[in-house]
């Protein structure tokens, strides 16, 4: 036990077995035995086994009390203002145990009947909240570690914001593709005059006079110049893969801008990240809403029972 | 009982940097531990400081963090308005990488 709860780690299965913890467990398990006991002693001296008999009765008042108590005591704890540190988690780990005995009492109470009357829906009301608490604790114990998962995407090895270094990277990459694309006109001539018909200087060194004007060389069909021409390209210079052709490798999307496509997939992975931390959050806090919904909801039921078996009872009370 | 049905604002995680400006700005007064439903053993708010960023975890804190579920009622009780949530977040980031690393 000691070893679990020294670990420095945080394993998904971790018990931390506190003291109070320990007692009202303690506590939750001796009283539940003590009423399973009594039930089997009653059974053995009474016929009567019904939610109206004596037994009935006293699990109906004790279930109801500790339902009180476990409502009423944390509520009084998390209100005052006069707490010590680690007050609030015993009375959590009493609220906890209260609403545990409560349940199994008001079972009891019950007799194993299950007629479709207020009393079967109080009851059901009384399993549910029990059933939201038991989630409830569960979601405070694994979402918070799924949370931390999260956030360690969302951050650096050093602490720092991931998208932050990811945005810098992504603009690293931007202007350094930018710095090369404006590159390429000033060692390259400009398009315009590649355009351009060719200048008569071109064939001056060997010009075809036709009555006295001057032609350019290129008039003759013949002839082919093997001079480079200002149009053509080198194919070693590196200029050459900013004009690929459709099929090759170069015109995929993200080629002229290698790395690219991998921080934006990061970025959305990080991003993905901090969506699931804020619903993880959501998760916490809007189970508890729930929770104190499915007390209102509980309490309404109980008075509802409260008030259907009060209509049956004075009556036959008064009569005798 | 309808202030109970409102849930504590959701921010989420800070990074080191804001969470050791945030330690920084601490007066130690103990409300956010007073306030806190998971702590469960006597731990002062020095300890928990030095802690939440660097050097070594001793074992009530480590198991503070791993029983802190991120509620937020650390928060509203600051009278300097620090979010404890976030700190516990980093110890608790700390714990996960020092579990990875074992």
């Amino acid at each position: 036990m000691n070893k679990l709860s020294d670990k420095k780690g945080y394993p998904w299965f971790f018990l931390d077995a506190m003291p109070s913890w320990i007692n009202t467990w303690t506590v939750t398990i001796c009283i539940i035995l003590v009423c399973a006991l009594s039930l089997f002693v009653y059974s053995r001296f009474s016929t009567d086994l019904s939610p109206d008999s004596l037994a009935g009765y006293s699990y109906a008042i004790i279930g109801s009390t500790f339902m009180l108590l476990a409502t009423f005591l944390y509520t009084r704890t998390r209100k005052s203002h006069r707490r010590k540190i680690g007050q609030l988690n015993a009375s959590l780990n009493w609220h906890i145990c209260f609403g545990i005995v409560a349940m199994f009492i008001l079972f009891l109470h019950s007799f194993g009947n299950f007629n479709p009357r207020s009393g079967t829906y109080a009851l059901y009301g009384m399993i549910g909240l029990v059933l939201s608490g038991f989630i409830g604790r569960q979601i405070d114990r694994f979402v918070p570690r799924q949370i931390t998962q999260e956030v360690k995407k969302a951050l650096t090895e050093q602490g720092d914001d991931r998208i932050e270094l990811i945005s810098r990277n992504v603009q690293d990459i931007v202007s350094y593709n930018t710095q090369n694309l404006s590159a390429f006109p000033a060692n390259a001539p400009a398009p315009t005059k590649a355009t351009r018909p060719l200048p008569n200087t071109v064939a001056a060194s060997n010009p075809i006079s036709i009555r006295g004007t001057s032609l350019p060389g290129s008039w003759d069909i013949a002839y082919i110049s093997l001079e480079e021409t200002p149009q053509e390209i080198s194919r070693y210079s590196q200029q050459y893969r900013f004009v690929p052709d459709k099929k090759s490798a170069l015109a995929t999307p993200g080629a002229l801008m290698p790395g690219y496509n991998q921080q934006i997939e990061q970025l959305q992975n990080v991003q993905h990240a901090l969506q699931r931390e804020q619903f993880y959050r959501a998760l916490i806090r809007y189970w508890r809403v729930f929770h104190i919904l499915l007390v209102l909801l509980t309490f309404g039921l109980t008075i509802w029972h409260l008030v259907y078996a009060g209509q049956l009872l004075i009556p036959t009370f008064f009569r005798h | 009982m309808l202030r109970m049905l409102k849930p504590n604002a959701i921010i989420l995680h800070k990074t080191r940097p804001q969470v050791g400006q945030e330690i920084q700005a601490c007066i130690g007064c103990n409300e956010c531990i007073l306030a806190c439903p998971a702590v469960a053993e006597p731990i002062t708010i020095d300890m928990l400081n030095r802690e939440t960023l660097s050097g070594s975890i001793s074992a009530p804190i480590a198991r503070f963090a791993r029983a802190c579920y991120q509620c937020g009622a650390c928060v509203a009780p600051c009278p300097v308005g620090l979010h404890r949530d976030a700190m516990m977040l980093w110890l608790k980031v700390r714990l996960l990488s020092m579990g990875a690393e074992e």
